[in-house]
């Protein structure tokens, strides 16, 4: 849990080569589909085509248990404490006083665990395979006022700077005696202010100097913004779109037209 | 330093452009660098809890963003700098709750904040209510998502994480200020 990561994998797959915008689309509809689903079978399809499409994706074995390392102990915990807090239903395995662990509770624990999968897995996917670059082109051309979009790109970029700067500090205020990992909660927040004006101070100065650099460099001089790359949407994004919207579609109208239990 | 100001500036008229409206330069450089700030404080001075997951201060930085810089920056800065975090460890599903949480965190928190000059005591009033919201929202969230026993579970967390976080940011708030130059026009 130390220093910067960053989860994009370069590889050429077709995932990777997909227009931003529809992998962004298609994130938010895949998860609503795993908002909608609660019977436990669906939920586990849903949960092996996201491994397959990872596993399309030529995910590193390592970054992938990086990112899954929470989920799973998320999902551990959900499996476990679900149960406790949900009586419902009537096979009871288990019961004493106000717990009752019953069969549907458990089968209920497992399928919620199995949805924050999908939903883990969707934006993992995304994050995996679109560049920071890409992802904030993206969200400009979906309608991001483009200095915001500078802004967060520019915060994206300075992000392993300043987590070096912050692990840089705190190593040189303990070589100084500061003790982080000691004493009451007062104590502590006095230690961690103790890095962390530095920091700021740093920061500050650093906003500074690139103010002054976007001047210098005519930053909104042109009223017209052109680009140095474009993103075009090809046959096979359209394609794309066309199934990641029918894959929310098609299941949000069977339940809430045709209320057909899903 | 300048002061912050979201004034969009008038740029000259290109024949036939859309004109963009814009803010100014040294907004742009200072919210890039306050959500970098977060999301880096979020990712990396954490402190490992035993039990689960992990205790991190990044309302320190939501806070300090929101009273020294005002609601605006504490909002976006802050929402979309934990959000950034929660996107890069793989909880990007998280992110949009977190967006919400740490975004009325940071608003409520500025516009409290500031009131009476940023005395101590409406600080501390900013970091109660702010901190109240974002641990609503993440109760209400974790309930939606995981389920009640979890969501009273990181409760208690979520109160010590928010309680710590803010004694940080006011001290850190109060720390900046003095070396900050109140009017630079002075000097």
């Amino acid at each position: 849990m130390t220093g910067f990561i960053d989860l994009y994998t370069e590889a050429s797959t077709f995932l990777h080569r997909m227009d931003p915008r529809v992998k962004i689309v298609a994130v938010a509809t895949l998860s609503l589909l795993a908002l909608i689903t609660s019977h436990l079978v669906y939920l586990l399809v849903l949960a092996a085509v996201m491994v397959v499409l990872i596993l399309f994706g030529r995910a590193s074995y390592k970054k992938t248990m990086l990112a899954f390392s929470y989920v799973f102990r998320v999902m551990a915990l959900i499996v476990v404490l679900w149960p406790l807090f949900d009586p419902r239903g009537t096979p009871v395995l288990f019961g004493f006083g106000p717990i009752r662990i019953t069969e549907p509770g458990i089968l209920a624990g497992i399928a919620t665990a199995a949805r924050i999968f999908c939903l883990a897995a969707a934006w993992y996917l995304l994050m995996f395979t679109t560049s920071q670059r890409d992802l904030v082109r993206g969200l400009v051309k979906m309608g991001l006022r483009f200095d915001f979009g500078l802004s967060l790109a520019m915060s994206l970029r300075f992000l392993p700077t300043f987590s070096a700067i912050v692990e840089s500090i705190k190593d040189a205020q303990r070589a100084r005696g500061l003790e982080l990992d000691k004493g009451n909660l007062r104590k502590r927040a006095r230690d961690y202010v103790a890095v962390l004006v530095p920091t700021v101070i740093t920061a500050l100065k650093m906003a500074d100097t690139l103010s002054l650099a976007l001047q210098s460099r005519a930053y909104g001089a042109r009223t017209d913004r052109t680009y140095m790359r474009e993103l075009k949407m090809r046959a096979g994004d359209y394609v794309a779109l066309l199934i990641a919207v029918a894959v929310f579609a098609i299941p949000a109208t069977a339940k809430y037209i045709f209320s057909i239990p899903l | 330093m300048a002061s912050v100001s979201m004034e969009s500036q008038t740029p000259p008229k290109t024949v036939g452009a859309k004109p963009a409206k814009f803010v100014s330069p040294w907004t742009v450089a200072l919210y890039a660098v306050l959500t970098a700030l977060t999301t880096a404080v979020t990712m990396t001075l954490v402190i490992p809890l035993p039990t689960r997951g992990y205790f991190n201060i990044g309302d320190a930085m939501v806070f300090f963003s929101a009273f020294t810089f005002g609601w605006r920056a504490g909002m976006i800065c802050g929402g979309i700098g934990s959000a950034m975090a929660d996107l890069l460890l793989g909880f990007g599903f998280f992110a949009p709750i977190t967006l919400v949480a740490k975004g009325s965190e940071g608003l409520v928190a500025g516009i409290l904040g500031r009131t009476y000059k940023g005395a101590t005591w409406a600080k501390i009033l900013g970091i109660w209510a702010g901190g109240s919201c974002m641990v609503t929202t993440y109760f209400v969230g974790e309930w939606i998502l995981y389920g009640f026993g979890n969501a009273a579970l990181e409760l208690p967390l979520n109160v010590g994480q928010v309680l710590f976080g803010g004694l940080i940011g006011l001290t850190l708030s109060q720390a900046i200020s003095r070396y900050r130059n109140p009017n630079p026009k002075t000097t």
